[in-house]
């Protein structure tokens, strides 16, 4: 007992001993924090921010996606179409892995054949189905093949090329991946972090800083504090409200805001009796007051939308307006189709019912959260009983949404880096997330052929139709474009690049 | 004695099929489909009944349960749906993280609740006492995950002192370093267990000092600490030979409870100080619903609870002559 007592008093005095811990900000190591670890770094699978991220820095694809979003040439050197439906990529000479060997034509090949294969069950294999074959003209030559023109696919050729020869030999890429991006993995402690150090064998040669090394801190507040306290360079979204505040009049710190590539929306049911009707959903998008949602919600770091493209869209066009806040219109409207407050109680009803609507939102994003519950108390003082349900998400999603049981959800889609994203398979006629049952076949053709097409300018001409028809029939209210925010030592010796997407190359040197 | 702990390692055996039973009948009860959120927001409805049936989700349960039982006789229990690792592989690398701030917890908890709740009692009413009584209720009232941020607050951020997260070298092979010359290797990682150690332990270390305080107090009223005193042994003495040891009874079982307390907060605890524990990954198995990752934890968690609670039957019988194992 004594020596227990000793040993343990040892350690507690130990503990309270003023000392010096090292900072971050090792010379040539970047330290990132982040919210959660990397459920894989094959990049064929990725699915959460983290491993997307990583992946981004460990691999390559035949191009890589530029802070303002355009396809420019990363494996691939060059690209033609002799015909909307062939794409045929010409890879730069001499491209090795970081392992040494060289990445050939097969390897791509390799790479996107798994990533349609619907065994293999790539979490992103919706986006790549148009592709009906792919195949090796020569080493350095890759030619794709589509079953009809798909004009958004260059901006998903992002994806990591695979060593064709270490996957089939066994190696699982999930733990030990392998890529000719411009970092290599040095280490992984599932859950806690990930270092990464700069791969010479990058087309473009060895990045500026040697190290980077991805730390997972869950509790938002506690990443701020980490970030604060020098054990961190960089954190970025999700962060709370609170913590920006102080960060931002810190001047040890830079601070960047760029618009995201998400949106945070609402989902009408067009298939429930109380919400078929346009007009309907119109009053309803009325008691959306997206001024206070995003300045008092989301402090400002979101932006109000308009409409279905996000304005950093080559589509967008200002032209297009979703109906705005405004609960008397939103009254005469429900009015005018028949709701009226009939017996003096507060509530609008019509044929003895009243006019009584579920909002659902799910419960890991407290911003949602409190969206829900402040339209909540908008529509009950427009007279109209709202309740609120919120689940978490994956019950939320899989067995309520996505089962068409909702009335009205607010939802977000990401990553929507071309307009066909957010509309192809949410908003055409059983499309495959058309959760809401939207069917319209002027919308329909219209987005066929957005997607049909390669010319740019008739593109944006196709979605600005559908987009003004959606404002209107609103299947979707889009509350806003979702804001992504980093914040950064300013003793990083590199100048930094924040991207919309929160990839990481703009911390290595590469600002492109 | 070792008929008692073979008898009681056994009964291990119906608490794991209880726990394992109990935890799959709740996860069946739980909405939430692991293929869907696996695949994500593009995922069609044909890809996500794919994969269920790749991952065996669409059989009967009792099939599924059979299965699990069938495959956990063999020493398997089951491949993680999200890190496609075994089950068994990814605690084992993580349990000894968690086990180890549980116990560093756990002694800093004993040794503060113990030396405040004797102070308390025998300086019953002066100002010890008090400030004794009125750290135990902070330590009850605060929450784990909130008195964390505080720490961090002040001896990360503010004075610079500790680092606010991440794990050194495991403590054992820090000693061993220690002991061979490197004694920056213990301080590293003592630095890094400091805090979250510190944040977890206040609420048991409060629990327990008001129960040493209530025990000793009965205790040093007790016949035989007057007899101790009579016969002219030093207070210091009789405090803590005579009065310690039999006030200390009734709080070892309540160390043994709080261990399991410990195991859960060090959820919370671990996801503040990125310590890569089970906490953190708990969390994530849960809201991804991997179920063979629940399933798991919960079992690893049940059973290092049981046999804690059987070491601390077994000091019982150390501290207590009365008592008789067998």
């Amino acid at each position: 007992m004594k020596s227990f007592l000793l040993t343990t008093s040892a350690i507690v005095a130990l503990s309270f001993m003023p000392a010096q811990i090292a900072m971050a900000q090792d010379a040539q190591t970047v330290v990132v924090g982040t919210d959660v670890d990397a459920g894989t770094l094959d990049p064929r699978l990725t699915r959460d921010t983290t491993a997307s991220r990583t992946a981004d820095l460990i691999y390559a694809g035949l191009v890589h996606i530029t802070p303002t979003l355009e396809p420019v040439p990363d494996l691939a050197e060059s690209w033609e179409n002799p015909d909307p439906q062939t794409f045929i990529f010409k890879l730069r000479p001499d491209l090795k892995f970081s392992d040494g060997s060289p990445l050939t034509a097969d390897d791509v090949v390799f790479t996107y054949t798994s990533l349609i294969d619907p065994d293999f069950n790539a979490p992103a294999r919706a986006l790549y189905t148009p592709i009906s074959a792919v195949e090796a003209v020569d080493p350095q030559t890759v030619k794709f093949t589509l079953s009809a023109p798909y004009a958004p696919l260059l901006s998903y050729m992002d994806v990591g090329i695979v060593p064709k020869a270490l996957v089939e030999g066994g190696a699982d890429l999930a733990l030990n991946p392998v890529g000719a991006g411009p970092m290599k993995l040095v280490s992984w402690n599932r859950g806690s972090e990930i270092a990464l150090e700069a791969n010479a064998n990058y087309w473009r040669g060895a990045p500026e800083i040697e190290n980077v090394t991805i730390k997972i801190i869950g509790d938002n507040s506690a990443r701020a504090q980490a970030f604060e306290a020098g054990d961190l360079d960089v954190i970025q979204s999700p962060l709370s409200p609170q913590d920006i505040e102080r960060l931002k009049a810190d001047d040890r710190f830079g601070n960047v805001i760029t618009a995201g590539l998400g949106v945070n929306y609402l989902n009408f049911n067009t298939k429930d009796p109380l919400l078929s009707d346009p007009k309907m959903r119109q009053a309803f998008a009325m008691l959306v007051d997206q001024d206070t949602i995003v300045n008092d919600i989301y402090q400002g770091v979101d932006q109000v939308a308009h409409s279905i493209i996000l304005p950093s869209s080559w589509a967008y066009s200002d032209t297009i307006a979703q109906p705005t806040f405004n609960i008397e219109g939103a009254v005469a409207l429900f009015n005018e189709l028949g709701w009226t407050d009939s017996n003096g109680d507060g509530v609008l009803d019509k044929d003895g019912a009243d006019l009584a609507v579920t909002l659902a939102t799910h419960s890991e994003d407290p911003n949602r959260v409190q969206t829900v519950e402040y339209m909540q108390a908008i529509f009950e003082s427009a007279g109209v009983k709202a309740t609120a349900q919120i689940s978490d998400w994956p019950s939320f999603s899989t067995n309520y949404v996505q089962k068409s049981m909702h009335q009205i959800a607010l939802l977000g889609w990401l990553n929507i880096v071309d307009p066909d994203r957010l509309m192809f398979a949410q908003l055409t006629t059983g499309g495959s997330t058309n959760w809401g049952g939207y069917s319209n076949p002027e919308v329909d053709a219209l987005l066929q052929d957005g997607r049909s097409t390669l010319d740019q300018a008739e593109r944006a001409t196709d979605y600005q139709a559908a987009a003004t028809i959606l404002a209107q029939d609103l299947p979707y209210y889009i509350v806003s474009a979702q804001g992504y925010q980093m914040f950064y030592s300013k003793d990083i010796p590199v100048s930094v690049q924040a991207t919309p997407r929160g990839n990481l190359r703009g911390l290595i040197g590469f600002t492109d | 004695m070792i008929a008692y702990i073979v008898r009681r390692l056994l009964l291990l055996i119906p608490m794991a099929i209880g726990m394992v039973v109990v935890t799959f009948g709740l996860l069946l009860l739980i909405p939430g489909d692991p293929a869907a959120v696996l695949l994500g927001q593009d995922a069609t409805p044909e890809a996500i009944l794919n994969l269920r049936n790749a991952l065996g989700l669409n059989d009967p349960w009792y099939v599924r349960l059979w299965d699990y039982f069938a495959a956990l006789l063999r020493g398997d229990m089951g491949t993680s749906i999200f890190q496609n690792q075994p089950v068994a592989e990814i605690i084992a690398g993580r349990l000894g993280a968690t086990i180890e701030l549980a116990v560093v917890s756990l002694l800093l908890a004993t040794l503060i609740g113990l030396t405040l709740g004797v102070l308390a009692a025998i300086r019953q009413g002066s100002f010890i006492d008090t400030a004794t009584m009125l750290f135990a209720q902070l330590g009850v009232s605060m929450p784990v995950y909130w008195l964390g941020l505080l720490l961090m607050l002040l001896f990360a951020v503010q004075l610079g002192w500790l680092p606010a997260i991440g794990r050194g070298v495991p403590l054992h092979e820090a000693l061993f370093a220690a002991l061979t010359g490197r004694p920056q290797v213990l301080w590293d990682s003592v630095s890094h267990i400091a805090l979250p150690a510190l944040a977890l332990a206040a609420n048991s270390a409060a629990i327990i000092s008001r129960l040493v305080r209530a025990s000793m107090l009965e205790v040093l009223r007790e016949d035989f600490v007057r007899t101790a005193y009579a016969k002219g042994l030093r207070k210091g003495r009789v405090v803590v030979r005579h009065a310690l040891r039999n006030a200390l009874l009734p709080v070892l079982s309540v160390i043994g409870l709080r261990f399991g307390a410990l195991l859960g907060g060090a959820v919370l605890t671990e996801s503040i100080f990125a310590w890569p524990g089970l906490g953190q990954l708990t969390i994530a198995a849960i809201s991804q619903r991997d179920l063979p990752l629940i399933q798991g934890i919960v079992l690893t968690f049940a059973i290092v609870f049981a046999l804690v609670n059987l070491v601390v039957d077994l000091l019982y019988a150390a501290v207590d002559p009365r008592i008789r194992l067998g």
